[in-house]
Parts: C-alpha cells; structure tokens; sequence
C-alpha cells in the first residue's frame, strides 16, 4: 500500500505517459467480416496445431479446423468459407509459418450456433477444464500460454488466490479496459469459474487505478451477481509494470514470488481479463475463441479504436479499417510500446495474443547508435526486480556474458524500464536477453 | 535496419475492407523494444548540470572582475579543445556536442582562484580531458572526477598561482574593483584564527558568506547560488541528495569542536563540491547505500585534511581519494533482491 491507500508493487517501475485517450473513450467495434483470415497454427506457447480440414473443405465459423497437440490448443474457423491450400504464410513472429487460410465465400454456409448450457454453474471442474481447452482458450494479454495448462496446477502445488488482471499497464491499449467496462459481468464470472477450477477461496481483480470507469463497472457487476466465490476489486498505482505477474501478485496480495518461480509458488495463480471473459463464454456456451478485441492505435493511426476482429485478420485489413496510416508511420508494434514486437510487413495476421496495433511515428531509441554508461543509476532505479542491467550491459559488451549471473541476467523478465530510463539509449534488455541465454546455454551444457 | 517495401497487402476481396492503399510502398523499421524511451539523454543531462552551473560563472565574474570570466573560458577551451582533438586522433564518434567536456571545463574553472593565469586554466582544461578522461576510455570509464584532477594537476604544476592567486571580492556596489592578492577564509583560519578568518569577509559576516563576499575560487563563493543551481538539478531529478548531505554531516562531525563549525560548513568549496562534483556520476556509487557512505568519507577526509593536514582546504583531495573508493562501495551496496530460492520456471 502506498501512502494515497492504493496497492503497488515495491521498488522500481517507471511512469510512461500513458496515451490512453485517444481510444479509452471509444466503445467496441465489431470489424466487418474480412474477405480471407489466415489462421497460423502456432499461435500459442507449445506444439503447433495439427489441421483437421483439407484444401477445399467449407467450414463455418465456430467449427474445429486443428486439433491440439499435446499441450497446445486447438484453432478453430474464424469464418465460414473455403480453405485454401495449407501452406507457410507471413506470421507476425515466426517470420513465416504454416497456417490454414480460409476464403470467405459469401455468408449461405452461416456460422456455429452456441447455445447456453443451462446447467453451466453446476458443471464439474474437469468438465469446464475440458470446455477450455476444447474452446481453444489461450492467455489473451500476450503471453498466449494456453490458459487448460496453466489451470492444470503442478502436483503439489495449492492456490488459494486467483487474480484476474485488469492492469493493462502498456502504453497506448484500451482493449482491457473496454472489456472491463462492456464486460464486466463476464470478466468476473470468468474469474470465479477459474478460481473454481483451481480451488482458489477468492477472487482479486487487479485493476490500475487511473481506469475508475473500470473498477466501477466491476464493482457495479459484482451484487448482480448470483453468491459465490468472494470477489473483490483491488485499485492499483498505474505504474508500469504493475500488470506483470509478479508485480501485480506483489500488489494485490503482498506476496513476493521468488526469482525465476511462478505465481504458484506462493498460491496465487494470475490470468488476464480478456482470458477470463473468453472462458466465460467457453463454460456457459461451449463458445470457442473465435474473436479477440483489440486497440488499433499510436500517433501514426488515422482513426485510432478498439476493435473485436476475428483471428486470423490481417493487420492490415485491421489498419485499414481505421483509417489507414498516417505518412509518417513507421514503426508497426504487435501488442504494447514497451514490451512489444515491430512487424516487419502488414500482411501478417492477428494472433490470438495480439492485444494491440500501435502505429509509431519518427525515430525510436537507438536509432543513432547508443552512448557509453554513464553510471547514473537509472536502470537500477528502474528495475522492479533490482537487477542490475548496468553490469550486465558491460559485460555483455566486453564478450563475458557467463559473468553475469550475480547481477541477476537469469532473473529479467524483459519488461524493458531499463531501456527506457537509459540516458545513454542502451540495448539494456537486449543485453539482459543475450546474457540470459547464454546462461542458460552454459546450464545446460553443465545438466 | 528498415526492410525493403515488400509489404503486400491482402489481396481486396468484394465486400470486404479495402486493403491499405500505401502499404505497398511503405517502408517499416524493425527495432527492438521498448519503442518508447524517456525524455532525458546523457546529453541533456550535462546541459543541465552546464545550465545550472550559469548563475555560478556570472557570479564570479561580478565579484572578482571580467578577469574570472577569461579563467572560465580557458579553462573551457581546453577541456574541448582536447576532447575534439583526442577523439580525432583515436577515431572515435565525436561527443563534444554531449557537452561532456564543456561541464569538465566549467567546473574545473569554478575550483580555479580569479587570478590563476588563464594559460594556466587552459592547460588545466586540457590536462583534466586527456588524464582524468581520455586516457581511461573516455565518458564513463575514468575512476577520477575530470575536473578535479585537473585541478590536482594545477596545485602540482603552478602551487603559486593555485595558493595565492585569491582576489578581495567586490563589496556591494561600490563602483571600485579590488583585484588585491589577499587570503580565503579558511586559508586565513588556518594562519591567523578564526578572527583572521572573520576579517577576510567582505561586509557582514554571515551575508557576505552566504552570497559570496569573500575571496575564493571563481564559482565557489555563493553558497546560495550553488544551492539554486543544485535545487534545478534536484527538481529535474538529475541529482539526488544522498550524496552531498552525507558530504556535509561529515564536514559537520569533524568540524564541530574546531571551534568554528559553521565557518568550516559555509566557505571553501564545500558545497560547490558536495552537490556539483561528488554526485558526478560516472565517478560516484550507484546505490544510496554506497552514496551515503561515499559522501561521508568525503566529509571525514575533507575536515580532516581541513583540521590537520597542510592544506586550509581539503574538498578536492577528499573527493579524488573517495572516487578510487567507489568500486569497493559498489561491491559492499548492491542493490537489495529477493533471495534466489525459487525452482526455474
């Protein structure tokens, strides 16, 4: 808790202006169905899908078109159409990657039907797990881990605590937030149907406190709600990185997850909002994860928004939609500005875990090449783990990567504040990532 | 690292959106993340402290005459004239612009007494960059603050000038210019006493200690400027204040039975030093653990080096021998983490 009663977490973090406006304000938009969805069959943490449909099969949208492998998720038609030939295809972090293209061929074969199941409350954990994992569920805020494995706790492992995160502390993305407002009801019974499975005893819902919209909407939903597992809404500090697991249990619980554990090392298990209204709609209607809702936004979008568009969309047709790209736009990013990918070509499709489209103008960071350290202690300062990325970069630049492990290089999680502070402009978590694997590579070869 | 336009958008399709007209020529950049960044650069950072650091000069140049003005801009000359010349030489990217060597000069300069000669305040400046800088690998690799080594240099090589070189300041408005060699302070308390020391001080006392009526180095001398300018570097979040706090209650514990306490902590470079040259941060600890404990032995040593050694003032010598303390003060304050006893994930 911080002075002004809010939660946080402890040290470090950093403020970025947040960006918000241009989209917060601006409901849901439902994107027209596009002309052709390329669906790749990696879209998740885990072993690519395997396809169940042929070139020329018609399928409707809502239909199973890859099955899971192992721990992976099935993928599902988007669209109803014709598939084409499976073949590689642009894919947004693979470079290229097999996909199943469907073409939409007018709208006559019509789509699924997911009726309620009336009886969804009384369902048995394994059963919602099964509806999950069938749905194709992964986790929406970017990690895309698929969300029936991280339900599936470790032997021995126990939560009591399930929080649901509504932080979305990225820069510039609104779609958290929107469906927190158009959603909540569903958000929070998503997240007690999570905390069920679990066996968790309460439900947190972290939300950061410059979104009250937001927490009203949830806190509106929770007494409509019938009784069940107790639920509460927890305002946060908007600082970034509040919505990074570790950060965000620090802050609603107080616990400290140790290096290089998880969550459920302390009993809490965190699943991001989105997640939560999709598993919703899996348990209550059998509803596969057909559409994600994203913010199609940054200073080079014409028409910023928030869209709901099926996966699979390009990113183009996305950009399209709004207006298209002003001339200055350069810099495409796949998700947040701070821990975001820039897209090498427009012609990619939306994954499941594409939470965001942000258009940047101008030069970013390190485009003229970056400064020596200035010992300034910044980065130091702006590490949420105490890290020490100053010493890292250093060694990392004097080609003795293996001597970074006191300073903490196998602990970074990557959210980028010690790029972000460095007056210098170093590569600061690009040298935490190069000593990381390299670590990790000597560890291995000692296993 | 901007690809080739090979952006195809999808093929438009009836009813559909339309596919982005200017994809096709668009040229996109890759770069890795974050694609943000905060506002402050190393440069900006120095033109700050530089800024700061304005107020001081024009001070100077005020109370000991235009003469201190040249000093100031010798001693600048020099530290850029040998920075341009010595990245030249070595091929490296020019980085006079950062204003890097422009504060290594300024701030030497304002250690420097108002009638130093200024060839002597330029091969100061010149002798700063390529010893104190240059020679260890240049911005961010020296152990040593550049300008205090400089200045060492200049103790070593003109002690005439550097003891002797001290000008009554101007009293208030008088029209007259007193440019007569005469003795600091501190130098006056170490021969002659405190009443000496007291005598020294131009007007009242305490104002004239306070906005700078004394003999003394150009940019030394007004506690109170030095504290405008380190209140804009505080504000701006460049410099913190661990470092010439601690600096101070070091000067104030050895100080406080010599009799003249609050003499010790208001002439001398004391504050000049404690705010715009120990929290330099390539020569400085990173953590505040080490900063407190940095500035502390800077206090010690410099009311030491006041109270016993040959030397009246000991600001200088005390930063130089706490900067070769900063890697053990590094390695005796990490930072504070969450003890590694999780499995890897």
């Amino acid at each position: 808790m911080t002075a002004i009663g809010l939660h946080t977490f402890g040290r470090g973090g950093i403020h970025p202006d947040p960006s918000k406006q241009a989209t917060s304000w601006r409901p849901i938009e439902a994107l027209p169905p596009p002309a052709e969805v390329r669906l790749p069959l990696l879209q998740h943490i885990g072993a690519a899908a395997e396809p169940v449909v042929k070139k020329g099969d018609r399928v409707r949208r809502g239909q199973k078109v890859a099955e899971a492998v192992d721990s992976g998720a099935p993928i599902h038609a988007t669209i109803s159409g014709k598939v084409k030939p499976i073949e590689k295809h642009p894919h947004p972090t693979l470079a290229v990657a097999p996909a199943i293209v469907i073409a939409r061929t007018g709208d006559a074969e019509g789509e699924l039907e997911f009726p309620e199941d009336p009886e969804w409350r009384d369902c048995p954990t394994d059963g919602m797990l099964a509806r999950i994992r069938e749905a194709g569920i992964v986790g929406l805020g970017g990690a895309a881990f698929p969300t029936w494995r991280k339900l599936t706790l470790p032997r021995g492992t126990g939560v009591d605590t399930l929080i649901v995160n509504g932080a979305e502390c990225e820069p510039y993305l609104t779609a958290d937030f929107r469906v927190m407002v158009e959603h909540a009801r569903e958000a929070v019974e998503g997240g007690r149907i999570m905390a069920r499975i679990v066996g968790a005893a309460r439900l947190l819902i972290g939300v950061e406190a410059d979104k009250p919209r937001a927490i009203r909407a949830l806190q509106d939903a929770l007494p409509l709600l019938p009784p069940g597992i107790a639920a509460h809404v927890v305002p946060c500090e908007a600082r970034y990185p509040q919505g990074a697991e570790r950060q965000l249990v620090a802050a609603v619980t107080g616990r400290v997850v140790p290096p290089r554990a998880l969550p459920t090392a302390v009993g809490v298990l965190v699943q991001n909002v989105a997640t939560a209204v999709a598993v919703h709609d899996a348990v209550r209607y059998r509803r596969p994860l057909l559409d994600r809702v994203l913010t199609v936004t940054g200073p080079g979008v014409i028409i910023p928004r928030n869209l709901r568009v099926p996966v699979g969309t390009l990113v183009s047709e996305a950009l399209a939609f709004c207006g298209g790209l002003s001339n200055q736009a350069n810099r495409i990013v796949a998700g947040g500005p701070m821990m975001g990918r820039t897209l090498p070509r427009l012609d990619v499709p939306i994954t499941k875990g594409m939470n965001g489209i942000v258009a940047l103008e101008g030069h970013g960071p390190f485009v003229d090449g970056y400064g020596p350290c200035i010992r300034c202690g910044r980065c130091l300062e702006a590490c949420p783990l105490a890290l020490e990325p100053d010493q890292v970069s250093l060694r990392v630049e004097a080609g003795r990567p293996l001597e970074t492990a006191p300073f903490g290089a196998h602990e970074c999680y990557e959210c980028g504040c010690c790029t972000y502070v460095c007056p210098a402009e170093r590569p600061l978590v690009q040298f935490m990532q190069v000593a990381k694997s390299a670590l990790r590579r000597a560890d291995r070869l000692e296993a | 690292m901007s690809l080739p336009p090979e952006l195809t958008p999808a093929p438009p399709a009836p009813g559909a959106v339309p596919a982005l007209p200017e994809a096709r020529s668009r040229t996109l950049v890759l770069a890795p993340g974050p694609h943000l960044h905060a506002a402050e650069s190393t440069a900006s950072i120095m033109w700050w402290v530089n800024g700061s650091l304005v107020p001081l000069v024009l001070w100077g140049g005020f109370v000991f005459g235009g003469r201190a003005l040249v000093v100031v801009a010798a001693a600048i000359a020099g530290a850029v004239a040998a920075e341009w010349g010595a990245l030249r030489l070595l091929r490296r990217r020019a980085t006079v612009a950062d204003g890097s060597a422009v504060c290594t000069g300024l701030l030497l300069a304002l250690t420097l007494p108002p009638l130093v000669p200024p060839w002597q305040a330029l091969l100061g400046g010149v002798f700063a960059i390529l010893i104190g800088k240059v020679i260890f690998g240049g911005l961010g690799f020296n152990l040593f603050n550049p300008a205090l080594v400089g200045r060492a240099f200049m103790m070593a090589s003109f002690p005439l000038a550097m003891s002797t070189g001290w000008a009554t300041s101007r009293p208030w408005f008088d029209g007259g210019l007193a440019a007569v060699t005469t003795a600091t302070p501190l130098a006056a308390l170490k021969e002659h006493g405190l009443a000496a020391a007291l005598a020294a001080v131009q007007g009242n006392v305490w104002v004239g200690l306070a906005l700078g009526f004394r003999p003394g180095s150009i940019g030394e001398v007004s506690i109170v400027l030095v504290a405008l300018g380190a209140a804009v570097l505080l504000v701006r979040g460049i410099i913190r204040l661990a470092i010439p706090l601690s600096v101070l209650a070091g000067v104030a514990i050895t100080t406080a039975f010599s009799g003249a306490p609050l003499l010790h902590l208001m002439s001398g470079g004391l504050w000049l030093g404690a705010f715009f040259m120990a929290t330099d941060y390539v020569t400085s600890p990173r953590t505040r653990g080490g900063q407190i404990a940095f500035g502390l032995v800077i206090g010690l040593l410099t009311g030491v080096i006041r109270l016993y050694g040959g030397y009246p003032e000991g600001i200088c010598y005390a930063i130089l021998l706490a900067n070769a303390l900063v890697p053990a003060f590094d390695m005796w304050f990490p930072p504070r983490r969450v003890a590694a006893v999780g499995a890897p994930s």
